[in-house]
């Protein structure tokens, strides 16, 4: 296990910084960030002081060669938007997405997998219907769409719950979490759904069946534990949305996460904030990934022994 | 998998006597699909529907494209369920007055080719990466896990917008872009069932029999495989569908005057109190196109696997 | 079974939760929460004239020396108590005798110098220096406690008028742009910024003026429109000083303002077809305007035959609006067509994204207007990078002809602010050249404040008008939503700048 940790994190890396000199070349394709940070009305003088003072106008291996080193000195730049080192602006937003990932994903998870497996076990029944259909209706709506009609209708209309904000209160959380739960929510059922059908028949679910063990038993254990491979692989890749992807739900209820930062360091070409960022939220993926992979080996004893 | 049983259990040993009663021939195959997607209702419904969709996307441009386009600021966000201005404006009209059943109709188009594209691209591709992944392992399989890895991690936004900048907000390169965030998804779900897959029985039987690696893969493996890839691949469409109205919504994705659903939804959000027709159809257009899609991939799963077939039999 | 448990339990937990549920924190008290539409990036009071950072700094924790009142754009005391020119390139101010920042030191001659020089600090790109004082090379001369001379190397008869814009910042700053604690003298007194979340300030006991109401601000963001119309009206804030008109459906709580930002098209000139008149004036004969009021744009928006608003002097009163005449603009084109002109080059309309509320809609329908008409237009629409970099100088070699959208704001009080940038040959975002412009130009800069100068602004609009440099489109309004607990009402400033202390309580 120690090895293959190891082995893993190694590779990681690698991806890592292959995603970074990616990054680095495809960010600065979108252009020079000068006109952006000064006013319109700046003079050419102004305008050019200001690229030669961040470096823009150099050739790009340059200015890639100039990251490198910094990021060797543990330096990762200042924001351009924020005045401030890009790694304290990033940590806070993704803080605020992580916390967000942590509440949906396990909900999704654990209430998909339930709803799943009694829709598959009566395929074609009333709640395998009913449950499909509401979890599909639900995973195609825009979260847009979902997040600003849920404002209206129980905030404004109702009073019940706040409109937006990032606060510790519970009542901040029950939209925004809502909203980004439905579509993982709808997906993992689906998913299950298929796994545990495809279960169901399989020789070994017959032989449990055959020899006398609980029904109860069949389902939850020896079922549950094969067909859940390909759930949690879905569940990683909505995780990993989640992290780089949230930004219409951080938008909307104004919750400064990652997601949000990531879009506006596009639009802003402040692109210390952008690499860090995905520096950090690649980091999360990666390990989240081989969190999963240590998960197969824990769930399918076959595999653990390759 | 093809049974190797014959159906109604008559072997070539026996011959049928002669009988007078007159027994008619089975049914062809195809004829056999149609009846079992019958008696499903809910993905007959579905099937239907996807038809109609591709009638639209097909004929739509060409039969209603003028009428799509052509403004009418005094009919600006005109309310649905009336006839006064014709059947064309049953559905309402957008902010610039022109018909939103019209439009439903022609944008059909670029949301289909964009979303069958990519997400066929996307799990083909994806998928046998993944099977070769996760069957050959070693060196070939790491590398294609860490490509599934970055992928993942870059975030969907930033190589559209990289593209889109580059290459111009069309309807091509957003199929590429999308096409290439989708993948990792396939690729990882591939080899997980792939790694549990070539533990089982048969796939060893087959080795010891002499099956080359190709064929095991195409023959035993990928037809499991690929029920949960087309599960993933149904709602994916949707998926894709959304990620293009997320991305008009930042402002990124397709611009006017091309038009997609996801479009039509973002302009509509600026109207969500006053005039909610505008998002309420086309969204609704991608929901039942992703509804019946998933009913008719689950209607799909059911009806292939010989173990489940018989409860649309019945 | 376990689910039926589950099942049964989930309905309960929902309800539970619900009746738990506190609605979001009120705006409470005597604090005034105004919602924004963006966190601005910096709060160094030398940024003041980015919209973002003016609305929470200007006029609430700094002050400006002078004060343009926004409605007649002259100029009134505020941290000058008077100015007058003393010689071709110098002006005396005189400074206010009384007043402390907030950190305790005091407001006199030599802090007002340590102000104005951190503002202008070549080292540092305020915003203020960049926009304002780009071209203004001044020096700043301790007289006596109270008084301060400024001296320039250009004669810049309304110096004073810039000058409200220069807000003036504490003396222990830190000289660079980019301190987070911004100190002034204004009536309220900086607290906290949490990156991400909000920016509190609260009342200064000290200040030198009436005492306000209010007892302090908190300002927090939200970048949808509709959401922040829905916080003032569930009572989450007091004041959303911008949202879109599709939003602004509440009679009572909403107003309807000039928020001095003047939207065209520019037209490219030195490009072909767009060189010729003929099609210049066709284009704006093609735009329904009343069409678009009150349809895609509010129906308060006034019809543009200047760049900027009436209020400012320099408006030309006599310049008319372009009447909706199809025919002429066919004819029009049909007769540049016949001259030889290519009427079928395709010009390409390009939109800047989010530029003002239905920004889209907009370049759409006028995209249908101009097609009518015969010409050949492709619409395309960027963000605000790629909309910079088009429409700001160098521009590039082989463009082709393009109408870019544009909104301008001009609510400093003259011309000279617009006019050169915009029109000037060697203006960074000007498409035209005319000798006659730039004589005038030139001309008023040189001219003292008064009728004199007002005249020949005058002039060179009537020739921009001539020249047909823009197709014109609106001088626009826009919408607060105010919480009726309060009573506080928008005016043209409220773009750029919300002053809590003239905030009363109901």
């Amino acid at each position: 296990m120690g090895t293959y940790l190891i082995r893993r994190a190694f590779h990681s890396f690698l991806s890592l910084a292959g995603l970074l000199i990616l990054v680095f070349f495809l960010a600065r394709l979108t252009g020079d960030p000068t006109n952006l940070y000064l006013p319109l009305d700046a003079t050419l003088e102004a305008r050019q002081e200001f690229t030669e003072k961040h470096g823009f106008n150099d050739p790009i291996y340059v200015q890639f060669g100039r990251y490198l080193v910094q990021l060797a000195q543990g330096d990762l730049g200042d924001s351009l938007m924020k005045a401030r080192p890009a790694i304290d602006v990033v940590l806070e937003a993704f803080w605020v997405t992580l916390s967000l990932a942590a509440v949906v994903i396990p909900i999704a998870l654990i209430g998909s997998v339930v709803v799943g497996a009694l829709a598959a076990y009566k395929p074609g029944g009333a709640f395998d219907r009913i449950g499909t259909i509401a979890a599909l209706l639900g995973a195609s709506a825009p979260d847009f769409w979902v997040a600003i009609t849920g404002i209206i209708i129980f905030s404004l209309t109702l009073g019940w719950l706040p409109t937006s904000g990032y606060e510790g209160h519970l009542v901040y959380w029950i939209m925004p979490v809502t909203v980004l739960l439905i579509r993982p929510f709808g997906l993992l059922v689906q998913v299950a759904r298929g796994s545990m059908l495809s279960v169901f028949s399989s020789a070994f679910v017959k032989t449990a069946r055959a020899k006398g063990v609980k029904e109860r038993s069949v389902i939850f254990i020896h079922a549950l534990r094969n067909a859940m491979l390909p759930v949690i692989t879905v569940a990683g890749d909505q995780a990993a949305g989640i992290l780089n992807g949230a930004v219409i739900v951080e938008t909307i209820f104004g919750w400064p996460g990652v997601g949000k930062l990531m879009i506006d360091s596009i639009f802003n070409r402040d692109f210390a904030v952008l690499q860090t960022s995905i520096l950090v939220t690649a980091v999360a993926i990666f390990t989240v990934n081989i969190a999963i992979d240590i998960a197969y080996a824990f769930l399918d004893p076959r595999i653990r022994h390759n | 998998m093809r049974s190797s049983i014959p159906a109604f259990g008559i072997t070539d040993m026996q011959k049928p006597s002669e009988s007078t009663a007159f027994i008619p021939p089975p049914p062809s195959r195809g004829l056999r699909l149609l009846l079992l997607l019958w008696n499903d209702k809910f993905a007959f419904a579905g099937a239907m529907f996807v038809l109609m969709v591709v009638l639209f996307a097909i004929f739509g441009p060409w039969l209603l494209g003028d009428v799509a386009t052509k403004m009418n600021l005094r009919a600006r966000n005109m309310e649905p369920f009336t006839l006064e201005k014709g059947w064309l404006f049953i559905l309402g009209a957008d902010a610039l007055g022109r018909s939103i059943l019209a439009r439903i109709m022609v944008a059909g188009q670029n949301t289909m080719a964009v979303a069958t594209t990519a997400v066929f691209a996307a799990m083909i591709i994806g998928g046998t990466f993944g099977l070769m992944a996760g069957f050959i392992g070693g060196w070939f399989g790491n590398v294609v896990m860490r490509l599934a890895d970055m992928i993942m991690s870059f975030p969907s936004l930033l190589i559209a917008m990289i593209v889109l900048y580059m290459l111009e907000p069309r309807v091509e390169n957003l199929i590429i872009v999308l096409g290439i965030t989708r993948m990792p998804i396939y690729m990882r779900t591939a080899r997980a069932e792939v790694l549990e897959i070539r533990e089982r029985l048969f796939v060893s039987a087959a080795r010891v029999m002499g099956a080359s690696n190709w064929r095991i893969i195409g023959r035993h493996i990928a037809p499991i495989v690929l029920p949960t890839l087309t599960t993933i691949a149904a709602l994916d469409f949707a998926f894709v569908m959304l990620v293009e109205s997320a991305l008009s919504f930042l402002g990124i994705g397709i611009q006017p005057p091309d038009i997609t659903w996801g479009l039509m939804v973002s302009q509509g959000k600026n109207y969500l109190q006053t005039a909610w027709w505008l998002s309420f159809f086309p969204g609704l257009a991608i929901m039942l196109t992703a509804l019946s899609l998933n009913l008719l991939s689950n209607w799909v799963r059911i009806a292939l696997d010989p173990v489940q077939r018989w409860r649309l039999e019945v | 079974m376990k689910w039926t448990k589950f099942l049964l339990g989930l309905p309960l937990a929902v309800s539970a939760v619900a009746l738990m549920a506190v609605t979001g924190a009120e705006a409470a008290g005597k604090i005034v929460t105004v919602v924004l539409s963006e966190e601005p990036d910096v709060i160094d009071p030398c940024e003041s004239t980015r919209s973002n950072v003016g609305r929470i700094v200007k006029q609430n924790i700094t002050e400006t020396l002078t004060f343009i009142d926004p409605k007649t754009a002259k100029i009134s005391a505020k941290l000058a108590t008077g100015w007058k020119q003393t010689g071709d390139l110098t002006w005396q101010i005189s400074l206010r005798k009384g007043v402390k920042f907030h950190d305790g030191s005091d407001f006199n001659a030599a802090s007002a110098k340590k102000a104005i020089e951190r503002t202008l600090n070549p080292k540092s790109d305020c915003e203020i220096r960049l926009k304002m004082f780009g071209n203004v090379k001044m020096s700043v001369k301790v007289v006596d406690d109270y008084t301060i001379d400024i001296s320039t190397v250009k004669t810049q008869p309304i110096l004073p008028t810039m000058l409200g814009t220069m807000t003036i910042t504490g003396p222990n700053m830190q000289p660079l742009k980019g301190d987070r604690n911004p100190v002034g003298t204004g009536p309220y007194k900086f607290v906290k910024w949490v990156p991400g979340q909000e920016v509190v300030t609260t009342r200064f006991d000290g200040y030198w003026g009436a005492k306000p109401e209010a007892e302090g601000a908190r300002y927090i963001f939200r970048k949808e429109s509709a959401v922040r119309a829905a916080m003032v009206k569930a009572g989450e804030a007091d004041i959303a000083p911008n949202i879109a008109l599709q939003d602004a459906t509440d009679k009572k709580m909403d107003f309807g303002y000039f928020n001095s930002e003047t939207t065209r098209l520019r037209i490219d000139m030195s490009q072909k077809p767009l060189d010729d008149i003929r099609i210049r004036q066709a284009m704006n004969y093609a735009i329904d305007r009343d069409a678009l009021i009150g349809s895609i744009f509010s129906e308060d928006v006034v019809n543009m035959t200047n760049l900027v608003v009436p209020s400012i002097p320099g408006h030309n009163p006599a310049l008319k609006v372009w009447p909706y005449d199809l025919a002429k603009a066919k004819k029009l084109v049909a007769e540049a067509k016949a001259d030889g002109v290519d009427v079928g080059k395709e010009i390409v309309m390009l939109g800047r994204l989010g530029i003002y509320p239905n920004a889209t809609e907009a370049m759409e329908a006028m995209h249908a207007m101009l097609s009518e008409a015969g010409l050949n237009v492709k619409l395309k629409m960027v963000e605000v990078s790629q909309w910079v970099d088009i429409f700001t100088k160098p521009f590039a070699q082989d463009r082709g002809p393009v109408l870019q959208q544009g909104q301008h704001d001009n609510n400093n009080g003259d011309p000279v602010f617009s006019v050169f940038f915009k029109y000037g040959c060697e203006g960074p975002q000007s498409t035209t050249c005319d000798k006659q412009v730039d004589a005038g130009i030139t001309k008023a800069s040189a001219t003292a404040a008064g009728p004199a100068r007002d005249k020949v602004w005058q002039d060179v609009f009537a020739r921009l008008h001539e020249l047909v440099v823009d197709v014109q489109m609106f001088h626009m309004i826009g919408y607060s939503r105010v919480n009726p607990r309060i009573n506080f009402t928008p005016s043209i400033s409220t773009n750029s700048e919300v002053h809590i202390a003239e905030v009363k309580f109901n």
